[in-house]
């Protein structure tokens, strides 16, 4: 899809205007759910549109659940981790990296949007990035409209 | 399998979550959930009349799941469990949403952040709906320690944990405890003498009642987990027993072999028996069979000939020695890098081209020269000392990448010491940075400068070699910019420290890791500097990194206060979300095993196996595994399908 | 050129002297020139084996459905097992002894070499031969031998091969106790990876229409999956009602199965079986092409493989079935692993 037009009282597209891309961001509980909260208890504003889910650690990112949010209708999904070398259980986030390669390369293989699908290393102390992360997302998925190519049609 | 019966208590936090959350929504929404069978909000969860609201909303409702949703799990998520376990369910059915710090603070309209903790909360629900009520895995412990190595670092740890209480089994490679604090002549950077500060803990590991003292001894073998290891230790034949040892030294008289004395670096020799210096402890001579003419047939037999007190006992058999303790210190410490590969400096040959230790055993009153400063190829007083610092380190081209971080501070030890033997000689320092933060080592370093007038010179050393009876050394002194050739008495090289022998073996025997440089591996650089990967292993001293004594006294104790708190009492508490395997899938591959970072799975009769004590839930067997046959418990693929699917409903 | 009799010799050699207790080879088919997979267990049928042009069949497969035909009835399998290998088939079993799914010893490997000229491609020969039926291959140096009612037509190997054997760098099986045949391994007729290459100069957009419509075609027959030596797992994660119950299964695990996908073949779930499929095949598929020749749908599922295999060779220098002791793809990793892609 192209890019967004200017908004304006003059977009006719008031669908564009009024779409919110749905995002599920998969948080280590370490690093990134914490880095989350420090963006909480520093009080930074980002967009409402993902919701986390705190898992152990990127290294237990099985490749599924990327494909599940798809499935389900995720207009983006965001995994966060520890910086390499920084993981709580060591080794977790060279797997995850690994893994994640892999599955952002078929999923661009296939003809998904590149800006889909992203990860990030945030750190326990960076929430000011995590936010920026969030908004930097909300806003290169924009104008890409709702995912419908692996979005599950069911009733 | 019956539904479960969650209670939803949804926390206002004052206004904090209030203000933006349209918290009696959503607590309405949860009661709509299948699940759910009791949905309430209140002002403050976390406090008193909160947390007994929830006890008695478990009991009057018979509920066997609590969802809060509150501020962050690392604020409360204890507090709750605990508060769930008082009213008689399991802690871990207690789950934590967090709609404070990831929603009602960062997002401001009060639709989106009320539609956002619905989707939070509605995933905490799910999840939890399939929580299995777990109890902390007790693992009983035996509660005493080995400690792996006798140096300074060996020895703190030892009397730090045997003064709370533990036993300590300390096993030490050769005949003697004190490492190679026990070979310098004076420390930095008060210039106490070595041996003065390090006997009297020698003397009390010796004298320790809950201190058993193993020399002459290796660890063979290692076995168990945290908690419960078996290690087998092989303790050699000294020849002499300890007990009968008068110390006389008849024996060395008349012994007939002549070898190189280890503890004098080789500067002097020693017999076949011998005492490794006159304080060692345990106070005993050795015979070593290496160097013995033969005990088997006896060939010589003069030394068990003139013994008076009997203590020579050539029939003594080498023992090995299972003891099972429940943690396990690694402090086997360093050696200097081989001066073999110095090509540069001569590579070990030219004559008067010293190590540090080397030089500390010339300054030294019990070492070769009775504490003066002679040259080792003429016993001549030197008057110019060339001391170069980075040999061998900071040269990522051909030997070590790293600084070995105490150099700096001893070669201008060095330096002063000379001085102070030798007042009308000229030291010359050769080197690239001064490396002197600890307390008054700057100052330390001024003084060797200033009052001990040693010239430092900031350049690199190119070449030595020895020409008329001086070995002539060519270097540079890039502050002035002019090459300087200097034909010096002799040379002391600052070798860069490697991990000893002892810490290569021993790290392969307890199959723990080492960095890339070969010194064992911590298992988080920052916060867990004397944690070995492995539970219940920890590092002290030079094997961990090159450090100087205060910084190692520092770890060893810091490794004891870990290991006193792992057994403080006979069971560890170990968390119960660990991984499990579906037998019926596992095909046997072993991708998780490889996979797990701590070496918790292991393959039993083709089926993966999870050593519960030492998993720590990461998951990264789950991810890896193509079959679903391993998953963390409460964070089941199932559960995260769940989680995916309520966050995207709307 | 290797001889028939070498091959049938061997074989029958092993089970005379019960070095083995079967053989899984190729026999002459009932259909046509095309061969079938034969398992011999008496010497006396080992004339039956054949080796020509048509021996494409991953016989790695046979393998797996021993073993499971032995663990599901409780048996020991006692001599080990032998089995004729080509280069690609060794690899496959080099995987599934990677994964422990063998032991090295259970397994005979008489290795066959096809000499570089690889095997056919029933769709490239039926249009070269236009109409004229083929009842018999053979190999004939740089060219494949067809008997037709009209007589023997000589093909170029290079125009008739599959797909997979133009790209192949590995036609000599590396792993064998025996090994029959040239080792002409170095030659390589496409680059590597051709046709993933091509594949690639269309824009995503391209990209996307191209898949939809394969995937849409998709009906989710499992025909790959059936096929793929790899896919031994008792219970296909994406398939979750196939669940395996074995005695041990608990009533907890039987009430929580995953539904990833529905059964239903429509395009979402379809997409997202193949994509499963393709991660888990990362670092493990050995390109045999048998999954795409199996699709009765004729999906192109070679690209969506050979993507994840290029990434696993050039991103992280690992190279399927090289060797049994090696870890595998995504349970190991370096710390040089690309990482740019992320934030």
């Amino acid at each position: 899809m192209n890019a967004a037009k200017p908004m304006s009282a003059a977009n006719p597209m008031s669908e564009q205007q009024a779409y919110e891309p749905k995002i599920v961001a998969f948080l280590c509980k370490w690093c990134s759910s914490a880095g989350s909260d420090l963006a909480g208890v520093s009080r930074i504003q980002y967009p409402a549109n993902a919701t986390p889910i705190t898992v152990p650690c990127s290294g237990s990112m099985s490749p599924m659940y990327i494909l599940s949010a798809f499935n389900k209708g995720a207009d983006g999904v965001l995994v966060s981790g520890c910086h390499i070398g920084d993981c709580h259980y060591m080794e977790g986030n060279f797997l995850a990296r690994r893994k994640i390669h892999l599955v952002k390369e078929l999923l661009q293989f296939i003809g998904v949007e590149e800006n889909r699908f992203r990860m990030s290393w945030v750190s326990a102390a960076e929430g000011a990035k995590y936010a920026q992360v969030v908004k930097d997302f909300v806003e290169d998925l924009r104008p890409l409209g709702p995912q419908e190519k692996l979005k599950a049609q069911r009733t | 399998m019956t539904k479960k019966r969650t209670g939803v208590f949804v926390c206002h936090c004052g206004t904090n979550i209030a203000a933006t959350v349209d918290v009696s929504r959503l607590a309405k929404e949860m009661a709509g959930e299948e699940t759910v069978a009791f949905s309430r909000d209140y002002v403050y969860m976390c406090s008193d009349p909160g947390q007994n609201s929830v006890i008695e909303a478990i009991k009057e409702n018979n509920l066997d799941s609590v969802v809060v949703t509150c501020c962050s799990p690392n604020l409360h998520e204890k507090t709750f469990r605990d508060n769930a376990a008082r009213a008689g369910i399991s802690g871990f059915t207690c789950e934590i949403a967090n709609i404070r710090e990831q929603c009602s603070w960062v997002h401001k309209n009060r639709d989106e952040a009320t539609a956002k903790a619905i989707k939070i909360s509605r995933s905490a629900v799910r999840r939890v709906a399939r929580n299995q009520s777990l109890e902390p895995i007790a693992v009983p412990v035996t509660r005493r320690v080995m400690v792996i190595g006798g140096g300074i670092a060996g020895i703190q740890a030892s009397l730090d944990i045997a003064n709370a209480g533990l036993e300590v089994v300390l096993v030490e490679k050769l005949a003697t405890i004190g490492g190679h604090m026990l070979q310098l002549s004076e420390t930095f950077p008060t210039l106490d003498c070595s041996q003065c500060i390090l006997s009297p803990k020698m003397v009390e590991v010796s004298r320790h009642p809950k201190i058993t003292l193993m020399t002459y001894s290796e660890v063979q073998e290692v076995s168990g987990a945290v908690g419960n290891f078996r290690v087998k230790i092989l303790q050699k034949p000294t020849y002499v027993d300890p007990e009968a040892c008068k110390l006389c030294d008849e024996c060395t008289v008349v012994c007939p072999v002549v070898v190189p004395n280890e503890h004098d670096l080789g500067l002097t020799s020693r017999r076949a028996i011998h005492i490794p210096f006159a304080q060692a402890i345990p106070a005993s001579y050795t015979l070593d069979e290496d160097s013995c003419l033969g005990l088997n047939p006896i060939r010589c037999g003069k030394c068990k000939d003139v013994c008076e007190a009997g203590a020579i006992n050539y029939d003594m058999l080498p023992k090995t020695v299972v003891e099972d303790v429940g943690a396990i210190v690694v402090a086997t410490g360093f050696d200097l890098y081989p001066q073999e590969k110095i090509l540069e400096y001569g590579a070990g040959n030219v004559e008067d081209v010293l190590d540090g230790l080397q030089f500390e055993r010339l300054c030294s009153a019990s070492g070769a020269t009775k504490g003066h400063v002679l040259r080792p190829s003429d016993q001549k007083e030197p008057k110019d000392v060339v001391f170069i610092q980075c040999v061998g380190s900071r040269d990522p081209a051909q030997h070590c990448a790293y600084c070995s971080k105490i150099c700096c501070m001893y070669t201008a030890k060095h330096a002063r010491l000379y001085k102070h033997h030798v007042p009308d000689g000229r030291a010359y320092v050769f080197y690239i940075d001064i490396r002197s933060g600890g307390k008054g080592y700057e100052e330390f370093v001024q003084r060797a400068m200033e009052e001990d007038e040693t010239v430092y010179l900031r350049g690199r050393v190119s070449k030595l070699y020895r020409k008329d009876g001086k070995v002539r050394v060519l270097g540079t002194d890039t502050l002035t910019g002019q090459n300087v050739e200097i034909d010096a008495d002799m040379v002391v090289l600052a070798l860069a420290m490697q991990p000893s022998k002892g810490t290569e073996e021993a790290a392969k025997v307890l199959k723990i890791g080492r960095d890339k440089d070969g010194f064992l591996a911590e298992a988080h650089p920052k916060l867990k500097p004397v944690e070995s990967v492995t539970g219940g292993i920890y590092l002290a001293g030079c094997a961990q990194g090159p450090k100087d004594i205060p910084e190692t006294v520092s770890q060893a104790s810091a490794a004891a206060a870990k290991v006193i708190g792992l057994l403080s009492s006979d069971t560890l508490n170990h968390a119960p979300t660990v991984a499990r395997v579906r037998r019926s899938h596992c095909t046997g591959c072993e991708m998780c095993v490889t996979a797990c970072p701590y070496k918790a799975i292991r393959l039993e009769n083709g089926k993966a196996v999870v050593n519960e004590v030492l998993c720590e839930g990461c998951g990264s067997c789950t991810a890896t595994c193509l079959r679903a046959a391993i998953e963390v418990k409460n964070v089941t693929q199932l559960q995260v399908f769940d989680m995916i699917e309520a966050c995207l409903t709307v | 050129m290797i001889n028939i009799q070498d091959i049938r010799d061997t074989a029958r050699d092993l089970l005379a002297k019960g070095e083995v207790r079967a053989v899984i080879g190729w026999r002459a088919g009932s259909r046509g020139m095309a061969v079938e997979p034969v398992v011999i267990t008496a010497p006396e049928q080992a004339d039956e084996l054949v080796w020509d042009p048509t021996c494409y069949h991953n016989l790695a497969l046979h393998l797996v459905e021993d073993r499971k035909f032995l663990a599901h009835a409780r048996k020991t399998a006692g001599a080990p097992i032998g089995i004729i290998a080509k280069g690609c088939d060794a690899r496959a079993i080099v995987v599934l002894m990677q994964e422990n799914y063998f032991k090295r010893e259970d397994v005979y490997i008489i290795g066959v070499s096809c000499e570089g000229s690889g095997v056919i491609a029933e769709w490239k020969v039926a249009r070269q031969l236009d109409g004229a039926v083929p009842t018999a291959a053979a190999f004939a140096g740089d060219e494949f031998a067809f008997a037709t009612a009209a007589g023997e037509k000589r093909l170029p190997a290079r125009e008739v091969m599959a797909d997979r054997c133009l790209e192949c760098r590995n036609p000599f099986p590396k792993e064998h106790n025996v090994a029959l045949g040239e080792d002409k391994t170095g030659r390589a007729l496409d680059a590597p990876f051709a046709a993933l290459a091509r594949f690639e100069t269309r824009s995503e957009g391209e990209r996307w229409e191209f898949w939809q419509r394969q995937f849409e075609r998709c009906i989710r027959c499992f025909a790959c999956r059936s096929v793929c030596p790899m896919c031994y797992c008792e219970e296909c994660v994406v398939d979750s009602i196939n669940i395996a119950v074995a005695p041990e299964t608990t009533a907890e695990e039987k009430a929580n199965r995953i539904r990833w996908i529905e059964r239903s073949a429509v395009k979402s779930e379809n997409i997202t079986y193949h994509m499963t499929r393709a991660i888990h095949l990362a670092g493990r598929c050995v390109d045999c092409g048998e999954c795409e020749r199996v699709c009765p749908v004729n999906i192109p599922l070679r690209l969506l493989n050979n993507k994840m295999e290029r990434e696993a060779r050039e991103r992280f220098g690992y190279e399927p079935g090289a060797s049994i002791g090696g870890p595998s793809l995504v349970a190991s990793f370096r710390d040089d692993d690309p990482g740019a892609f992320i934030r």
